[in-house]
């Protein structure tokens, strides 16, 4: 590190300062962006040094952004090496070059002071649509990137002032939402700006040099913030593996994304060598999701410490050789990264973060899903292209002597706002059929999962319209640690209990669905954490009169006998003899039921005796659960993450 | 509302101090009392009555601020209370926006709902989004509900159906289902409280009214029998978040208006006083004892905002005066972190055990410990009610000065420049962000520890005067007084503005209107008195924010005003980009009465110092005088560096900046 130059008053000024740039060009996004996307707070914004190392990151920015700015900052500095000048913008996209997917732009302006490149201001938002071969650039099916969307690497859109309309109207063109994403680009042109000007006033202010400095003593700082964190943390080595369900392209089998913790001293070394090969489906990250998923899941377990580059010289992440599901390489689809490999790192990174501090322990949370519903509204005469493009809130994973938190947004971005239903019925013909807490979905344990949510809708007029749906962990279900059980399979469900019902799975692209269909999903809850029979059976009543957990449930789950006294008054009890000898029973029964035949366990499902919490919770059975069909070595290997993580920790 | 009596008063009931304010409009005088806030509230109001020495039956007009409906919400002291929803959506205030306050902390939790999920019940019905029905209301599940929630002997009952913002029949239904079933409940329809579209927000709204509504009802109205038991005839008037007064009437139909009607006060009092000196854009900055509100005001309006909550999460999304609270005030702490460097607050000593200063047993320097070892403050404060031990906040500073190399002055200097930085940051969030220049405003700057700290932050954000009122410790309470009667009523009208048809606004807002009339009449208010003014919010079709524009009947003329206001706010316009209507919107006002602060003849001289004192600036040590405000006459001028000593504060004049004192006994700082 660098010596320290800036007197303390300077320095903290300075740093508080660059906080105010990055979160002024937020709050100029959010003001201004056209796509709703954005609007929802999927963007970030950061300030670089003349290097492209990130000076500070937005405080709240979307995680999956943490990490990799840095990373297409400089490779703009790369390309353009020798031709950047004064009032030039650039604009990246490419997830090879560290971005992160194709609908997530950057807009870089390099800032000069006295004709020297001192900084570079970003901007980077997530666009509706970015063209591709389905709406809103989100192809389940692809499995190379030509079909995901147009892909940009750094290019300049606005050269010495003037903005390039030619190559900023190229790229809308390939657009389903042209005019958003000029609107965007110009929105986020604008926010830099205002970077720049704010960087201006600092330096009229403190002068060049000394803002220059403090460009790097934010970063010394954070670095030394962080090494001394973990320097308290004890040294060694642990490892977990987390999995995206499916290889499309190969057998069934859980698809290990495996992540191993070194901490020597006051350094921490992610590795994720030994992860599966790249997949057939757009679930792999590129390096630099990767590299965020570590980076983001430290930064849970250490909150208070801003982001920049300091912090990356403190936490380093070795992503392995490209061509695996977490550095796919080119021309590797990627695009769905944020449900597949990414969130299996940043969850694999709490487990291992929970032995490490124990105090802010958290087991699995639910996974980012996305679903997409496009066509023409035929409710208008000019049948307009409509996208009903929807993600929900569901269960983070039960804490330390605390539950986890209900309905919160996806650990891939938790500023991510669910959007109003009411919103989305003016503008597209889908009648929201419910919104509401799924009971039971919070993964049992003595401190249980947060519930999820169940969402669905009828089509109403729309003419050749078709689903997509994004997501993850039909079968690599939301887990607990520490003895807690898992929570609830993902998945869509097409005109449930009718006679056409289908089930879509958690991943599938383009189904042709039509007026009149009804559909419904729902997201998890999250994992529980310590083992559900020594949960408080007064949480368990709790609960029950609140309905995030039914009667039946408390006794299959917790061993926890309540009866009802007055349902009208909300009024049950527990029964505390029955309780106490139906936890004896379990626990000698539960182990045993890890080992029954699946197809037996199979059966008994399909004849109604056991449902989907009893099979992912009780009997670690994974079937195809529209057919009802084993998938015996899912089945094999998900048995064997259950014990490790549940089973061989009860008492 | 007329009266032959010429007082006024205004009380403000804080957390720890409730401030009254008495003018008398006759003789020009000005009272001002400050007590401790008690546990009944009104306790403390009568109280500070007394202390104040008001004869209620002589007083025309009694205006109130309180934190009493803001403090429920926070310490959940709730009646019993629950939500009737739309079946399928009881859930839709538990599950709000899924957003968290703090991104990356997954031990810090949004607050539970208002109302838990036991207490929200179902019943069939379903409105689309046309104000079409779909499904009937089910008026036997609807009985069976209101049957149950007797059973459960509610007191208040929010009633929240999707759509109701485009059709409230199945709302008004329910209510009158329940009416029948409570009748001693209050209960709140969504499409009464707040008709507009975003389920969440409007039904957040509406639970926090249903919960506030039988207590801040009661208290309303056992204040105004305790008036009048007291002697006093006029009218009782309620601060409102959105820096209107309403009367004990209007509260029990709204009682969520008074969810900030604490925090206004402060910001109205700045106005008024920027107003006085002839400044239309001001920001205000009322520092006390554990932070700082800042607020703005624009071309003579103050900013309000429609998101705002006292709990994140649970919105209420009434127009609310925009107010930024951060964690900086005479007792912030400053703090070494791990990485070794200095920082200020938002950690607050609190007043227990305080700063170093006053010897009750604190350590950690604050930002009051590093204003007296520079002499900035005394060691006795005038009234000498309080003596403040230097040595004590010396070796404070001093923990924080030998880690950072730093001699005692050195490190004091420090820690206030780090608090006026954070301060000036802040500021710059509320203004610049929005497309202001601070160095286009004045700064007003009140509370306890603000006049200490306004030339210093002026000259951080650039800004060239500074105003410190008449009695900085109480003035926010005035605020109460410097306000009308005023409604925020709106309507969803969602339209392209090519295709909105001008007739049908304007008969939309006659509604509007003649629902403002009806309102002011009832509170009493005279033809006269009522002012009406239209707004439109609209958006470029497509885009999810709005801007409000005036609106006099010509929608052309409003379209090209939302371009250039769009230009002003966000640097840019699309001229050719189709404009979507969105909300309309009425404020209807009630004029009270005028108060005239009484102005004093210009020409008295500099009175000498009560002392000199040395005081630090910038490294050096200046001999300063020190003068007692209360001595100083209007048309005094002076030069720093000085030091204004009063009951409620202390003013610092630093070197080189010129200082007047005008015909209101306002301090003006010239500030370079």
């Amino acid at each position: 590190m660098a010596t320290r130059t800036l007197d303390p008053v300077t320095f903290e000024v300075l740093k508080n300062s660059f906080v105010t740039v990055v979160d002024e060009m937020a709050e100029q996004i959010l003001r201004t962006c056209h796509s709703f996307v954005i609007f929802s707070r999927d963007f970030s914004c950061a300030l670089h040094d003349a290097n492209g190392d990130t000076i500070m990151q937005g405080s709240q920015d979307i995680a999956v952004h943490v990490g990799t700015l840095h990373l297409k900052a400089k490779a703009v500095l790369e390309d353009f090496e020798g031709d950047i000048h004064d009032g030039d913008v650039f604009a990246v996209n490419d997830p090879y070059r560290g971005g992160t997917h194709f609908p997530d732009f950057s807009l870089i302006r390099p800032v000069f002071a006295d004709g020297e490149l001192i900084a570079l201001a970003q901007a980077n938002g997530h666009w509706a649509d970015v063209g591709g071969s389905v709406p809103g650039s989100f192809d389940v099916g692809a499995t190379d990137h030509f079909g995901e969307g147009i892909r940009v690497p750094p290019i300049r859109v606005v050269d010495r002032g003037t903005p390039r309309d030619d190559v900023i109207g190229m790229i809308a063109s390939n657009s389903r939402a042209p005019g958003d994403i000029v609107g965007d680009c110009h929105a986020q042109i604008e926010a830099t700006r205002v970077a720049e000007q704010e960087l201006f006033r600092l330096i009229d202010k403190y002068g060049k040099e000394d803002v220059v400095a403090a460009f790097g003593e934010v970063q010394d700082y954070v670095e030394r913030l962080t090494r001394a964190r973990i320097a308290d943390l004890p040294d060694g080595e642990w490892e977990t593996t987390d999995h995206v369900d499916f290889d499309p392209g190969g057998e069934e089998g859980l698809v290990k994304v495996a992540v191993k913790l070194t901490i020597a001293g006051d350094e921490i070394t992610y590795d994720l060598n030994g992860s599966d090969p790249a997949i057939k489906s757009f679930l792999n990250s590129g390096a630099g999701v990767a590299f965020s998923g570590a980076i983001a899941s430290a930064k849970t377990f250490l909150p208070e410490i801003p982001l920049n580059s300091g912090f990356y010289r403190a936490i380093k992440v070795d992503v392995g050789p490209e061509g695996t599901v977490v550095n796919a390489g080119w021309p590797n689809a990627v695009t769905g990264s944020v449900s597949g490999a990414y969130e299996k790192i940043m969850n694999a990174g709490f487990e291992l973060w929970s032995q490490l501090m124990p105090e802010r322990a958290m087991a699995c949370c639910f996974n980012l899903e996305y679903l997409l519903v496009g066509g023409r509204d035929a409710r208008r005469d000019d049948r307009p292209f409509f996208m009903w493009y929807d993600w929900m809130a569901g269960g983070w994973g039960g804490r330390n002597g605390r539950d986890g938190q209900d309905c919160t947004s996806p650990v891939f971005g938790v500023g991510l706002a669910v959007q109003p239903f009411e919103g989305q019925e003016r503008l597209t013909p889908v009648l929201t059929s419910q919104h509401e807490i799924i009971p039971d979905s919070g993964g049992p344990g003595k401190h249980r999962g947060g519930c999820g949510v169940r969402k669905g809708g009828t089509l109403t007029q729309v003419e050749a319209a078709v689903m997509s749906y994004c997501c993850d962990r039909a079968r690599s279900v939301t887990w607990g640690i520490s003895g807690g059980l898992p929570s609830l399979p993902h998945g869509v469900w097409l005109n449930r209990g009718a006679d056409d019902e289908r089930f879509l799975g958690a991943n599938f692209s383009g189904v042709p669905v039509k007026e009149g269909d009804r559909f419904e999903r729902p997201s998890a809850g999250g994992g529980g954490l310590g083992d559900p029979l020594e949960r408080d059976p007064d949480e368990v009543l709790e609960d029950v009169a609140d309905g995030y957990v039914t009667i039946k449930r408390a006794a299959l789950d917790y061993g926890v006998v309540v009866e009802e006294v007055d349902a009208e008054l909300a009024e049950y009890k527990v029964d505390t003899d029955a309780t106490q000898a139906l936890r004896e029973e379990q626990r000698g029964a539960r182990r045993a039921r890890l080992d029954e035949a699946p197809e037996d366990v199979a059966r008994r499902f399909r004849d109604g005796d056991l449902d989907v919490m009893d099979l992912v919770r009780h009997y670690g059975v994974i079937l195809d659960w529209g057919s009802g069909d084993v998938l015996p070595r899912t089945t094999e290997q998900y048995r064997e993450l259950l014990r490790r993580r549940s089973a061989d920790q009860w008492e | 509302m007329a009266s032959e009596a010429t007082r006024v008063v205004a009380v403000d009931v804080g957390g720890t101090f409730t401030d009254v304010c008495v003018l008398d409009q006759g003789s020009g005088e000005l009272h001002v009392a400050k007590v401790a806030s008690t546990k009944d509230p009104i306790d403390g109001v009568m109280a500070g009555v007394e202390e104040a020495g008001i004869d209620l039956s002589a007083t025309a007009l009694f205006c109130h601020g309180t934190t009493v409906a803001t403090n429920a919400l926070i310490t959940r002291k709730l009646p019993k209370a629950a939500m009737v929803c739309t079946k399928g959506f009881r859930d839709v205030v538990e599950i709000g926006r899924g957003t968290r306050d703090d991104l990356w902390d997954a031990y810090k939790d949004n607050a539970e709902p208002y109302i838990r999920r036991r207490d929200r019940l179902e019943v069939t019905e379903r409105v689309d989004q046309a104000g079409q029905v779909l499904t009937e209301l089910d008026e036997e599940e609807a009985k069976e509900v209101a049957r149950i929630l007797a059973r459960r002997e509610v007191e208040t009952v929010a009633v929240c159906f999707v759509n109701a913002y485009a059709n409230g029949d199945h709302e008004q239904r329910m209510a009158e289902i329940l009416r029948e079933a409570l009748p001693d409940a209050s209960i709140s329809t969504s499409s009464g409280v707040l008709p507009e579209l975003f389920e969440h927000e409007r039904f957040s709204t509406t639970v926090a009214n249903a919960v506030l509504s039988p207590l801040v009802t009661g208290y309303v109205n056992e204040l105004d029998r305790r008036l009048k038991d007291d002697g006093y005839d006029g009218d009782l008037l309620i601060l409102h978040s959105g820096g209107g007064v309403m009367t004990p009437e209007a509260v029990q139909e709204l009682a969520v208006r008074l969810a900030a009607s604490g925090i206004a006060a402060g910001a109205v009092a700045a106005r008024y006083t920027a107003a006085l000196c002839g400044h239309k854009n001001v920001i205000g900055v009322d520092m006390g004892g554990t932070s700082t509100d800042i607020s703005l005001v624009y071309d003579g309006n103050l900013r309000t905002t429609n998101e705002w909550f006292v709990e994140y999460g649970h919105p209420i999304c009434f127009p609310s005066i925009e107010v930024l609270t951060i964690g900086a005030g005479g007792g912030s702490l400053a703090t070494i972190d791990a990485a070794g460097s200095l920082r200020n607050g938002p950690q607050s000593a609190g007043s227990d055990p305080g700063p170093a200063a006053y010897g009750k047993g604190g350590e950690q320097p604050t930002n009051t410990d590093a204003n007296l070892v520079l002499g900035r403050l005394g060691s006795k404060l005038v009234g000498g009610g309080m003596s403040l031990d230097r040595e004590a906040a010396e070796q404070a500073i001093n923990t924080i000065g030998e880690p950072l190399n730093l001699d005692t002055h050195a490190a004091a200097d420090a820690i206030i420049r780090v608090a006026n930085a954070n301060m000036a940051d802040a500021v710059r969030i509320i203004s610049l962000q929005r497309g202001y220049d601070p160095r286009e405003f004045a700064l007003v700057v009140f509370g306890g520890a603000g006049p200490l700290h306004g030339a210093a932050l002026a000259k951080e954000l650039g800004v060239p005067t500074v105003l410190v009122p008449l009695r900085p410790g109480t003035w926010s309470a005035l605020g109460c007084l410097m306000v009308d009667i005023r409604h925020d009523l709106s309507e969803m009208f969602l339209r392209p503005a090519a295709e909105a048809d001008e007739q049908e606004v304007n008969e939309a807002f006659a509604r509007l209107e003649e629902q403002g009339r009806k309102l002011l009449a009832s509170e009493g208010v005279e033809d006269d008195d009522v002012t009406l003014e239209r707004s439109i919010a609209m958006r470029y079709l497509g885009q999810w924010r709005s801007l409000e524009v005036a609106y006099d009947g010509d929608i052309d003329q409003a379209v090209h005003r939302f371009h250039s206001e769009h230009e002003r706010e966000f640097s840019y316009n699309r001229d050719h980009a189709p404009v979507e209507l969105y909300r309309l919107q009425l404020v209807a006002t009630g004029k009270t009465a005028d108060i005239e602060l009484p102005k004093h003849e210009k020409g008295g001289e500099m009175p000498e110092p009560i002392e000199t004192r040395e005081v630090w600036f910038e490294g050096e040590a200046h001999d300063t005088p020190v003068f007692e405000r209360s001595e100083i006459p209007a048309g005094a001028s002076f030069e720093g560096p000085a030091v204004i000593d009063q009951l409620d504060t202390t003013t610092l004049v630093p070197p080189g900046v010129k200082a007047e004192v005008d015909e209101y006994l306002n301090i003006r700082m010239e500030v370079k």
